[in-house]
């Protein structure tokens, strides 16, 4: 493995193939239809629904990372952006407070969500579909009681800068930014950042990682596994509630619609770019290009007038292959050979005798 | 002559960067045990798959007796072919259903059909009479998962002799069973070598090898380095030396000080645990080894899981350095109190399979490496787990390496160097060297005896009689979830094992199989 150097190890990552496939699409999108790369209509709502949903992403990778799942992603996020709303629509609350009371409330509901799984040991998957049901009637209810017409629509000051602004509006000496780029771009980069600081160089994010890799293992080497569980379900919910409030930022309101798209799309992202299901092993970057991949392949469809239902076929398509590369990546960790090594290439210099367990002797 | 129940011929096996099998030979004989040897790595497991068509070989052939009652070559494309052609193997680890009955696992594959249905009647009598034709006393409609893994054995036998088997390869079964269990096996296999069978039998315990086997194979690196010979003809140290390449000097019980201060550092008084421990009272001191002895099922895992707070102690007295302590879970014991417990089973707890070797040693002192917000020190990590990987001379690639890829031994070490990193004050190691080779169990005698003079206090768990009397300072024998009593170890083979045995004798007084254990115990360190 690290015989090799490093940028050839690179190379023969999912990240890579990824990013070989979107540079191509592109290309050919352009070379089809030019008014792909129109900035202010095509660009900039494209990338807006990449930021938000590689935040979708990361709320469902942070389970993932533990071997869990989290079927509720996209109820949390309505949860957060609900809670959001209210503080702005009948408390009149200023940005930032708003904000944080929608990151709080998501973070409260993940954290019950997580407590329930720690304490009584039922499946993620169960626990999450039932906190979903919840949610799903809990939501429009408070909606069509506190608010009129299903929507909280008061916006406080920077409400707009935030959703539905781009670089164009930053100058510097009549020197304008990219109108393709929304500014929306910059929080969530700062939350990549972070969370992939949080696996690389903590230890709460790799005790994580231990955890999903094996929980007997990781409680009998003094790692509070119970405590990571709902660590990982707390922080699942805190970035599905940000996903949520993104994008009522974007959308310009709270309704109780937000997060309905989100439970899909929040697997084919992580898996696309190579975490495991199972738990163990993730990825910020290639989070963020599974998104990329499906987002443009959506965005490239629609702009030949192609059907939802057709883009939907597609979505489920590449879900399956995501999953089988999940599989294929599972076995060959099993086996022992690093993810993201090249097929059929024995990774590293030491013999690889695995399928006996047994020793090389020296 | 005599036919050759199974002979295969110049089997060769590559794997992407090794030979695992180098044209190996081997002439098995009908009404004879076989014994295949060979250290960790030297190709056994590999053969075994070879010859059940888990593996295709890249070279050589197979010949088993055709219709006409001569040598012919077979292909083996897979697992089933083999079987169909009357090779019955028994692997390492343990193949069963687990939500499955005996009898279900017995016929598995092959169940007896009626009119397009299983006849499950029909399939449970047929399973019963397999059984009782080994003399197994089981119930077929007993649920597997209420077995112990000696019985789950004893199913898988009884599967692989379901159909009509004339070669039966058994890879390690010995390893992690008792000696009463190992005792009962053995009585079964002599029966199906005097029914006429072939037996193929590997395992690490020469004193078993010599005591039931008439023929000897080893391998080394991959090749035959002594094929097919009568056992008789070679003594155990020539055998040893064949398997290891150089001659393996004895191994000498080095002069131990004794325990620096007479203050145990783990003392537990009249212990009662959730776990069914009932008055357990026991001592270790700083720089003593104290073995705990005992069969398997006698209660010596769990009572170090209620030492490190996995099971709860509801009565009696856990003291640690002196103070009374209430301990709850593996955290608090290493973090706050310095007790380190090394797992028995190392694929399950000990390791991360898929995780590098950096994140599973320095998993214990993560909270040591933080610094300022919170973030670990990449290089000083590093650094760490490179001197651990070099003072238990764990053979890796690169610190990146996958903990699953290393062998059974380089595992087990790594297991023990996430502890010694954390440098706990009490460290409970338990069945240190199961399925480790010679040469490993050695280096890891050596460290035991190491850190126990560095001043470290060790509570050693042990199924293995020789290995406990060479290990120990102090011996305590648990029968049932008590201790049966406690000696201080002479070092002498002899005289310590039946001590040791008449200890559990006295102890279990009607416990009908103890009477077994002496005999079976074999020394597995040469001379």
């Amino acid at each position: 493995m690290s015989d090799r150097p490093a940028v050839v190890r690179w190379l023969a990552t999912p990240r890579f193939v990824l990013i070989a496939i979107i540079v191509v699409l592109v290309a050919v999108l352009t070379a089809v239809k030019p008014s792909f790369l129109n900035g202010a209509f095509v660009l900039a709502p494209l990338i807006t629904s990449i930021t938000v949903f590689t935040v979708v992403g990361l709320a469902q990778m942070m389970v993932l990372s533990i071997g869990h799942m989290n079927i509720a992603v996209g109820q949390m996020a309505a949860f957060g952006a609900m809670a959001s709303g209210i503080s702005f629509d009948l408390f009149a609350l200023p940005l930032a407070a708003g904000l944080l009371l929608g990151l709080v409330a998501g973070a409260a509901i993940g954290a019950l969500t997580g407590w329930i799984i720690a304490r009584t040991g039922v499946n993620s998957f169960i626990v999450t579909l039932a906190m979903s049901f919840a949610l799903l009637g809990l939501v429009p209810t408070v909606y069509s009681a506190l608010s009129t017409g299903s929507a909280f629509v008061v916006k406080p000051e920077g409400f707009d800068l935030l959703g539905r602004s781009s670089f164009s509006s930053v100058c510097l000496a009549g020197w304008c930014g990219p109108a393709a780029i929304p500014l929306m771009v910059v929080p969530v980069l700062v939350v990549m950042a972070l969370v992939g600081l949080l696996y690389q160089r903590t230890r709460w994010g790799r005790e994580l990682l231990l955890t999903g890799s094996n929980v007997t293992a990781a409680e009998l080497s003094g790692i509070p596994t119970a405590r990571r569980i709902v660590m990982a379900h707390t922080l699942s919910g805190t970035l599905a509630a940000l996903a949520g409030i993104l994008l009522a930022t974007s959308i310009g309101s709270f309704t109780p619609s937000i997060g309905d798209e989100f439970m899909l799309q929040s697997f084919v992202g992580p898996i696309l770019g190579g975490t495991l299901l199972a738990g163990g092993y993730v990825s910020v970057v290639g989070t963020f290009l599974g998104i990329t991949l499906t987002l443009v392949i959506r965005k490239g469809l629609e702009l030949f007038g192609v059907g939802i239902e057709t883009l939907n076929v597609l979505l489920g398509v590449i879900l399956l292959v995501a999953l089988s590369a999940d599989r294929v990546r599972e076995i060959r960790l099993r086996r022992g050979r690093a993810p993201g090594s090249a097929p059929g290439r024995p990774s590293g210099s030491t013999p690889d005798r695995t399928p006996d367990a047994e020793e090389v002797p020296a | 002559m005599t036919v050759p129940a199974l002979e295969a011929r110049t089997i060769s096996k590559s794997f992407p960067g090794v030979k695992a099998l180098d044209a190996v030979s081997l002439t098995m004989l009908p009404g004879s045990v076989h014994a295949l040897l060979g250290e960790n790595g030297a190709g056994k497991s590999t053969l075994i798959k070879a010859l059940t068509g888990v593996h295709r070989p890249d070279g050589g052939c197979i010949l088993l007796p055709g219709a006409d009652g001569r040598p012919a070559e077979v292909q083996l494309t897979d697992p089933a072919a083999a079987r169909d052609a009357g090779i019955g193997v028994v692997h390492q680890e343990r193949n069963v259903i687990r939500g499955f009955t005996v009898a279900e696992n017995i016929v598995l594959g092959r169940m007896p059909r009626r009119a397009g249905r299983i006849d499950w009647a029909r399939a449970r009598d047929e399973a019963a009479a397999c059984l009782a034709q080994l003399e197994v006393d089981l119930d077929p409609s007993t649920p597997i998962a209420e077995l112990s893994s000696a019985q789950m054995q004893l199913v898988e036998i009884a599967r692989a002799l379901f159909t009509e088997t004339r070669v039966l390869l058994l890879d390690e079964p010995t390893a992690s069973i008792s000696a009463a269990e190992s005792d009962r096996l053995f009585r079964v296999v002599d029966r199906l070598r005097d029914e006429g069978a072939s037996i193929l039998f590997v395992s690490h315990k020469l004193e078993e090898v010599y005591a039931h086997c008439d023929t000897v194979t080893v391998l080394r690196d991959g090749r035959s380095v002594l094929e097919s010979q009568p056992l008789s003809a070679h003594s155990h140290d020539e055998i040893v030396d064949t398997m290891v390449g150089r001659a393996l000097g004895s191994l000498t019980v080095p002069d131990r000080p004794a325990p620096r201060s007479s203050a145990p550092a783990l003392e537990l008084t009249a212990v009662t645990t959730t776990a069914g421990h009932h008055g357990v009272s026991l001592s270790v001191r700083p720089g003593e080894i104290v073995g705990l002895y005992g069969l398997v099922g006698a209660g010596r895992t769990e009572l170090a899981r209620a030492i490190v707070g996995l099971e709860r102690i509801t009565a009696g007295e856990l003291r640690v350095e002196g103070v009374p302590t209430r301990i709850r879970s593996v955290r608090q014991a290493l973090h706050r109190h310095g007790i380190g417990y090394v797992t028995e089973n190392r694929k399950e707890e000990g390791v991360f399979l898929e995780q590098s070797i950096t994140r599973n040693v320095a998993v214990t002192v993560w909270p040591e490496l933080q610094r300022g917000p919170g973030l670990i020190s990449a290089r000083r990590e590093r650094e760490l787990v490179a001197r651990f990987v070099d003072e238990l001379d764990i053979r890796i690639s690169s610190q990146n390496q996958l903990a699953g890829r290393l062998s059974g031994g380089n595992q087990q070490k790594v297991s023990l160097a996430k502890w010694l990193a954390a440098s706990p004050r009490i460290l409970i190691i338990d069945e240190p060297t199961i399925g480790i080779d010679l040469r490993t169990k050695r280096s890891f005698y050596e460290l035991i005896w190491r850190l126990a003079d560095e001043g470290m206090a060790i509570l050693l768990i042990s199924s293995d009689l020789a290995e406990m009397i060479t290990l120990a300072d102090r011996i305590a024998v648990m029968d049932r979830f008590a201790i049966a009593g406690e000696r201080t170890n002479s070092h002498e083979y002899d005289s310590m094992s039946q001590e040791i045995i008449r200890l559990i004798h006295s102890h279990a007084g009607s416990h009908a199989e103890a009477g077994a254990v002496g005999t079976e115990e074999g020394i597995d360190v040469a001379g």
